[in-house]
């Protein structure tokens, strides 16, 4: 799935770039281009564009329309993951790194995945 | 170390070296400084169990995993799991109890007497307060006081350390234990792959939102000689500070060493 916009304009991931510079300092996504890229194929993978992928990984109560994580939706992504990571022909550090930059995009917008799911 | 500097170096150290081990004396150490721990009634509820991470089976340490803690579980070569015992109190039925008669450690000073402890501390006291719904409550106390000196001889002999909850029913599974033992945490274990400082001494309450004197009203008043006393003593450390560029630079070199997102 091509993404109608670039990737960077998506507010989740502007608000990744913002959380990578409070906490590293410097502009990590654009010192790091492949950070991006990682995402946007994963985007691609799974058919959803950032903020859907956020939205997706919480859901909200019938009663009260609380937001919470949702465990099930998360191992999902994490499977999602997991298969992305396979189909990549990756290994090792590579594979990991690939996998880390889509989990720092999680971490930094509330979705905890411990790289230990994947 | 001197008590207090132990104290000021502590941390809850959450990157380990995951292939360093750790000598079984340290660890056999840890575990005779929680036997000697303070105790009400001489009970000694809590249990420990050590394990190395290396031997838990794949499958059971995923799920004894709990999110946030997941990591250091996974880096630490040991775990300490600790149980809170609540059949103890029924089972020695106030015979520790006399023991510290018979050592002076009680004495008819204070009331203590075997006879007492027999027909009174016992049946009146201890074994309807294992009964009540508060009773694990009041254990728990004994048994933080006593994993914290574990802790803390941790830190002395140079290790890392860090309190974490864990998924009980594949411990249970895994260690046999019995049902009468109600988990705690773990303390994960090992070498501390992180600077000793780790960033600095963590941001704690105001002394005088915590502590008070005379009444819950009236905060305890910090007098501050005693405070420059006591940095002087290093139970005081330079504090972590935000901005830290140091520590985030540490944290993230930690991060590609280990594989770990950013």
């Amino acid at each position: 799935m091509a993404l109608p916009r670039a990737i960077a304009d998506y507010e989740s991931v502007t608000g990744w770039a913002q959380g990578l510079r409070d906490q590293w300092g410097g502009d990590p996504l654009a010192e790091e281009p492949e950070k991006l890229e990682a995402l946007a194929a994963f985007c691609d993978f799974i058919g959803k564009d950032p903020d859907e992928l956020l939205a997706y990984c919480f859901l909200r109560r019938k009663a009260t329309g609380e937001r919470f994580g949702s465990v099930k939706r998360r191992e999902e992504v994490a499977r999602q993951l997991r298969a992305f990571r396979d189909r990549s022909g990756l290994e090792g550090m590579p594979a990991r790194k690939l996998v880390n930059d889509v989990l720092s995009f999680l971490i930094h917008g509330g979705v905890l995945i411990h790289p230990g799911m994947i | 170390m001197e008590l207090k500097e132990v104290l000021g170096i502590r941390r809850s150290i959450r990157f380990f070296d995951p292939e360093r081990p750790v000598e079984r004396e340290k660890i056999q150490k840890i575990l005779e400084a929680m036997r000697i721990a303070s105790c009400a009634v001489n009970a000694h509820w809590l249990r420990a169990v050590v394990v190395n991470r290396s031997e838990i089976p794949p499958e059971t340490l995923e799920q004894l995993k709990v999110p946030v803690a997941a990591l250091v579980q996974e880096l630490a070569p040991i775990h300490i799991y600790c149980y809170l015992d609540t059949g103890v109190v029924n089972r020695v039925k106030g015979s520790r109890l006399k023991e510290l008669v018979d050592v002076g450690a009680l004495a008819p000073t204070h009331g203590w007497s075997h006879k007492f402890v027999d027909e009174f501390v016992y049946p009146q006291v201890l074994e309807p307060l294992t009964k009540d719904p508060a009773y694990p409550i009041a254990a728990a106390f004994d048994c933080g006081g006593a994993g914290t000196q574990g802790l803390l001889v941790a830190f002395d002999e140079g290790l890392g350390a860090c309190w974490t909850a864990f998924g009980p029913e594949p411990v249970k599974k895994m260690l046999s234990i019995p049902d009468e033992w109600i988990p705690l945490y773990v303390m994960n274990v090992g070498s501390p792959l992180e600077s000793p400082d780790a960033g600095g001494q963590r941001p704690r309450p105001d002394f005088e939102e915590l502590y008070f004197e005379g009444s819950a009203n009236t905060p305890f008043s910090r007098d501050p000689a005693v405070v420059k006393e006591l940095e002087a003593e290093k139970l005081f450390t330079p504090p972590a500070t935000s901005p830290n560029p140091e520590r985030m630079k540490e944290i993230r070199a930690l991060a590609r060493k280990l594989g770990l997102p950013e």
